[in-house]
């Protein structure tokens, strides 16, 4: 070790005596002067000649910046990425934006003011400092009022100056060697700082992983998976049957699906087909027709549908003199009870759809029965 | 001297063609109109003075030393209660013009029918000459006590002053509540909301404040507070910046539950003010009270500077004349300004600066009485 | 006239002086042998004994809220239209807690009242460990907390935003950023404190776990003069932060249409309940803490006197308010608000109102005399009442307006289960738990801050007196 120093600090027990001694200590003018003091002395800055915090601008600057940033930001999600109208509030109302965007200035500012001046200002943390390991340091985080001379160059004379602070009144003088410089950039070093590296990211790829797979699939965290319900298919304890799907109660009819034809087949014969001959009236019947009716009575019916060609099931043939003359109340009736082999089809077709089909089976009657009119009316 | 002849001559005149303007006013201009101009000019004074009392009785409530040194000016300003209130007996002659509770057709509306005696002439006076004797009560306390203590100093008003000092709150927000709801919500008397006597009080308190500001750098200018340095006119600076601040975050948050709820009775108040030639006022309004001083005074060194202050506290005064305005004129429909409302400002004003310069005389220039002077002297930041 | 001629020479009268900031006489360095002493010596069995109530505390609400994740929010009271219940009653008590620590060393630190530097950092700490109460609750409110970032506006593969016009996510800005900005200010005041223990501590581990946390702190003037200017800039930020904050909790109400929650004075008048809450706590922590750990030569008579007349100033506040609040519901005439008024005193849950007004407002006008200010039993039956009735006001904005609005055929009772209970009894657990940690670890006073107002801490500046 050289006798080169790094500072030389004197102490004082007062802060009158810290103060008298700056400017002895700066008029000697053999190094930096720089007090290190328990807390904040009044009038230090000044008497150290030490320049203006410029904290404050900083701050100033974030804390504007973190508004523009945020009120942009709202605005732009708000109303030109993702424009929703919630409360009856134009998109761009600008008066919701004003609680975040303060919000966000505070918190901009104050890191600003905390980070900025720990980090940027104070260049902490600094462990290796020698203040940091000198014996003086217990007295100055304590009630001890230090006055260092730091050395700007190589040629700085730590005797004369611990007799400079001696002569300004310092009880103690104590000499700070330079910090060691060795070199750290060894083999050792950076193997250690690779490992180390490497095993952080093993860490924390793993830690990751199971974060993102594993974790969010335990107990509680099921999204929903696992609810305390009846399925429709699962047996069940809660009922008497057994069941988890019950039937409906006797006699329940869905809405829109009322069977209003109950009666005798020849008491229907009154009913009148509510709905208009209208083009999207007979779409909705040759739909219901071709879904349900065209598989038994044939496309045209005429009762050879796909079914009494494969089974030889015998379908009525709906273009038999007997059906023509039926009034639409029997044809509607006979969808609603079914009739020989023909089963109920209630419960498929609405009660509109019903009567669309009564209209297409008279439609499918007249086409194959045309008469010279019937031209007409297609040539007109 | 002469310039000081030259002033008072100068403030004379101005009053007097003020005074012709506003009995032109009168006769001239609607009758609607000239009670409008009376009730703002009456409120200002008012706030004014409740303001920088409000500032006098604070210092004792808190203990506060650092403002013993400048408390007499405040203690001036308050005293303009006095003329404030002969002006607020003749505005109550406002009420059957101005006021639609006072109007027998309120008996058909349900919502003032319900409270058509709070409402009515009688107990608005009632309620107003309370108001009146409570600051009465107020200044002689707090105002006389402390000039009296120039000559006797007696340590014990200091003690009675504190006592009363908490005493003195309860009486200044019913006080600023009975401005708030009585003189100016009562123009709107179908609309409501809880928070406006804080907002008079924040604009009441700024603008005593900006007064007092005022009157100190002028006497200092003068010399005769010698003592009263950067870091009294600091405090000050900090306190209008803190208040500038208090009165824009309770503006906004009326507004902004009003707008947010979207309740018919109340946005109501706000679709007058937000549209229109009213909207750029509301507007103007908006940056004259906080935007502008805000960032006038976010420095430190511009709290100290005493320019600056001036020019903020200005700023202050008009915009609090401006809030005032903005509060009552919107029931005359669109924004009215012309030679009435330039009158009454001549008239008013030249007979407030008349006042306050025969009141700048009171008394020492400081409470020298006042056994915390020197410590109020001796504050650094 | 030169006004220095005219002033009176004459002592200050007894009665006008304050008394001292502290008792006796009081050193740096006997303040560091004082106060950083504790983390070094053993904790007494009584601190253990309190440590083991508040865990078991603790544990049952962790029980509880673990129960809570299992069932769903279903294991609460809630119910419709009582959606919001206790989870955010809690939520506003304990954040208003907070706001009494922020108060203390913000405000108070711009005002430069200096009696708050010997408490100003209990208090900051109170401030984090309520408000890190206060989070658990819209936490556990979500539903299912591990997806609670989606608060967050961040950029997703779902193509969502978040909704800037809804006041729940402005309390999620206001309530993380107050968190943020508290826990600065708290650590920002620490370091100084961190590096005396640092160099004063004889233990391996200690050492080294303050050498961390101190930042390699060494007191010099450049680093003060930033330091002082960062901490000047982050009162200030905190004040209009601790204003905003309840404001924007106030909000999450007053924007909607419910009677008894549309209140223009809702902002102010809801700062000035959490600051009188939070006032409360602090006192009866602090009387606890000079008792126990012997500090009344630090934390003095002055000290509780002052925060009991700031207590006393608060309920006059909060009495305008309430006052205030029936006058608007007669004023405006409008039969929703006349009622939802009247229910908080006449409707079912009347007895809550009048625990609320008893407590907040007539039992803390006992602090106009002087005796109450500084005797433990009014000061702790005010402090006790002030909590109770802070927590039951929020219960009657909450809950009262909610039971019956506008529609009378969903109207419905309220009554909260145990686990709602035993969540709230496990907040108390985990704040006193945090407190008891904080006092056995941490310099429970700000000893830089009281070092730098000790008589000759400061250099005379060639004047005669002093």
């Amino acid at each position: 070790m050289s006798d080169k120093a790094y500072a030389v600090l004197g102490i004082f027990d007062t802060p009158n005596a810290l103060m008298q001694a700056i400017p002895k200590a700066r008029a000697a003018k053999l190094g930096t002067v720089e007090a290190y003091t328990p807390y904040p002395i009044h009038g230090i800055d000044e008497a150290l000649g030490l320049r203006k915090s410029p904290l404050g601008g900083m701050v100033l600057v974030m804390g504007v910046l973190g508004a523009l940033v945020t009120l942009g930001g709202q605005y732009w999600i708000s109303a030109i990425d993702y424009p929703i109208i919630t409360g009856g509030k134009s998109a761009g109302s600008w008066e919701a934006f004003i609680p975040i965007m303060f919000e966000v200035t505070v918190l901009f500012a104050t890191f600003t003011a905390g980070l900025g001046m720990l980090f940027l200002l104070n260049k902490l943390p600094f462990f290796g400092h020698p203040v940091l390991s000198s014996k003086a340091i217990t007295g100055i985080t304590r009630d001890r009022y230090a006055l260092a001379l730091e050395a700007e160059d190589e040629s700085f004379d730590s005797a004369a100056a611990a007799q400079v602070l001696r002569e300004a009144g310092a009880l103690e003088v104590e000499v700070l060697p330079a910090p060691d410089r060795s070199p750290f950039l060894t083999s050792a070093f950076i193997l250690r700082t690779l490992g180390g590296i490497f095993t952080a990211c093993l860490v924390s790829g793993l830690a990751m992983f199971f974060l993102t797979k594993w974790f969010p699939l335990l107990a509680p965290m099921k999204h929903m998976q696992d609810q305390p319900r009846l399925n429709a298919q699962k047996g069940s304890t809660f009922f008497k049957d057994g069941h988890g799907m019950q039937l409906p109660v006797a006699g329940t009819v869905a809405r829109g699906y009322l069977p209003t034809a109950t009666g005798t087949q020849e008491a229907a014969a009154t009913l009148v087909n509510p709905l208009p001959r209208t083009k999207e009236v007979f779409a909705l019947g040759r739909k219901a027709y071709a879904n349900r009716c065209e598989v038994c009575h044939g496309a045209i019916g005429n009762g050879m549908g796909s079914l009494t060609a494969a089974y030889g099931g015998k379908a009525a043939n709906l273009q038999a003199q007997q059906f023509r003359d039926y009034p639409d109340g029997k044809i509607y009736w006979v969808l609603v009870n079914g009739k020989n082999n023909m089963p109920s089809h209630a419960p498929y077709l609405t009660v509109d759809e019903r009567w669309a089909v009564v209209h297409y089976v008279r439609a499918l009657q007249r086409a194959q029965n045309a008469k010279d009119e019937d031209l007409k009316v297609v040539v007109r | 001297m002469s310039s000081n002849k030259h002033a008072s001559t100068l403030l004379w005149g101005a009053t007097g063609i003020g005074a012709l303007g506003v009995l032109g006013t009168y006769a001239a201009a609607g009758h609607e109109r000239f009670w409008a101009n009376w009730v703002l000019w009456f409120v200002l004074m008012f706030t004014l003075g409740l303001g920088a009392l409000f500032i006098v009785a604070l210092e004792h409530l808190v203990s506060a030393r650092w403002s013993v040194p400048i408390r007499r000016i405040p203690e001036r300003v308050a005293t303009l209660l006095l003329p404030a209130i002969p002006v607020g007996l003749i505005a109550l002659f406002a009420l059957p013009v101005l006021y639609p509770g006072t109007r027998p057709e309120a008996a058909q509306n349900h919502i003032l029918a319900g409270k058509a005696f709070w409402l009515s002439v009688p107990f608005f006076s009632v309620r107003t000459l309370i108001a009146f004797g409570l600051c009465l009560l107020g200044l002689a306390v707090l105002v006389g006590g402390s000039l009296k203590q120039d000559t006797t100093k007696d340590p014990s008003f200091n003690f009675r002053a504190r006592k009363f000092a908490p005493a003195f709150m309860a009486i200044f927000a019913l006080v600023v509540t009975m401005v708030a709801f009585d003189w100016i919500s009562g123009l709107t008397p179908e609309w409501y909301s809880d928070i406006l006597g804080v907002y008079v009080f924040a604009g009441a308190f700024l603008g005593g404040l900006a007064a007092t500001t005022l009157a100190v750098l002028y006497l200092q200018n003068q010399d005769r507070l010698q003592g009263v340095q950067g870091d009294h006119l600091y405090n000050l600076g900090a306190f209008l910046f803190a208040f500038t601040v208090f009165w824009s975050y309770i503006g906004f948050a009326q507004y902004m539950l009003m707008w947010y709820a979207n309740f018919p009775d109340e946005v109501i108040y706000y679709k007058v003010r937000l549209t229109g030639s009213w909207r750029v006022i509301t507007i103007a309004l908006a940056s004259l009270h906080f935007i502008l001083p805000f960032f006038a005074l976010v420095t430190r060194a511009a709290k100290k500077d005493p320019k600056r202050l001036r020019r903020v506290a200005y700023l202050m005064l008009f915009a609090h004349v401006l809030d005032m305005y903005w509060l009552i004129f919107p029931i005359l429909g669109k924004p009215l300004f012309s030679w009435p409302e330039l009158s009454f400002a001549l008239f008013f004003l030249g007979g407030i600066l008349l006042w306050l310069r025969g009141a700048m005389e009171k008394g020492e220039d400081m409470p020298v009485g006042d056994p915390f002077l020197r410590e109020g002297l001796e504050f650094r930041l | 006239m030169h006004p220095e001629a005219a002033i009176p020479t004459n002592a200050i009268p007894e009665g006008l002086l304050e008394p001292a900031l502290y008792v006796g006489k009081v050193t740096p360095g006997g303040l560091d042998d004082q106060v950083l002493a504790f983390p070094e010596t053993r904790p007494p069995k009584q601190w253990y004994f309190a440590l083991a109530i508040t865990l078991t505390a603790a544990l049952i609400g962790v029980g509880c809220i673990g129960y809570t994740f299992y069932l769903g929010i279903g294991a609460w009271g809630n119910t419709s239209p009582v959606f919001w219940a206790f989870d955010i009653i809690n939520f506003v008590f304990w954040v208003g807690i907070g706001h009494a620590g922020t108060l203390i060393s913000a405000i108070l630190f711009l005002f430069r009242k200096r009696w708050r530097n010997a408490i100003a950092r209990f208090a900051e700490a109170m401030t984090i460990f309520a408000v890190i109460c206060a989070v658990i609750f819209p936490l556990i409110h979500v539903g299912r907390p591990w997806l609670a970032y989606w608060l967050f506006p961040y950029p997703n593969q779902r193509a969502l935003w978040t909704n800037f016009r809804s006041p729940l996510l402005w309390d999620v800005f206001a309530v993380n950023t107050y968190f943020s900005v508290s826990l600065m200010f708290w650590y920002l005041g620490l370091i100084p404190d961190i590096a005396s223990m640092r160099d004063r501590t004889t233990s391996k581990l200690r050492k080294l776990l303050y050498t961390a946390l101190a930042l390699g702190w060494r007191g010099a003037a450049t680093h003060w003069q930033h330091y002082e200017k960062a901490y000047l800039l982050l009162a200030g930020l905190a004040t209009g932060l601790v204003l905003s904050v309840h404001s924007v909790v106030s909000f999450d109400f007053a924007t909607s249409v419910v009677p008894g929650w549309h209140m223009t004075i809702f902002p102010p008048y809801f700062v000035a309940g959490a600051i009188f809450a939070g006032f409360a706590m602090v006192v009866i922590v602090l009387v606890v803490v000079r008792e126990t750990m012997e500090l009344k030569n630090l934390i003095t008579d002055r000290h509780l006197d002052v925060m009991n007349k700031v207590i006393l100033a608060m309920s006059c506040i909060m009495g305008y308010s309430y006052m205030m609040e029936g006058f608007t519901a007669w004023y405006s005439m409008n039969e929703y608000l006349h009622r939802g008024f009247m229910n908080i005193i006449t409707g079912t849950y009347g007895w809550a109102g009048c625990i609320t007004i008893s407590c907040n407002i007539l039992i803390p006008q006992i602090l106009w005399f002087k005796k109450a200010r500084t005797s433990y039993f009014w000061m702790i039956l005010v402090a006790i009442g002030v909590t109770i009735g802070m927590w039951f006001e929020r219960f009657v904005i909450i809950v009262i307006s909610l039971h019956q609005d506008y529609l009378p055929s969903a109207w419905r009772i309220y009554r909260p289960t145990l686990v709602d209970f035993g969540i709230l009894l496990g907040t108390f657990g985990i704040f006193f738990t945090l407190v008891l940690l904080f006092a056995r670890v941490l310099p429970v006073i700000a000893t830089t801050e009281v070092k730098a107002i000790l008589p000759d801490a400061q250099p005379t500046h060639g004047g005669s007196h002093e």
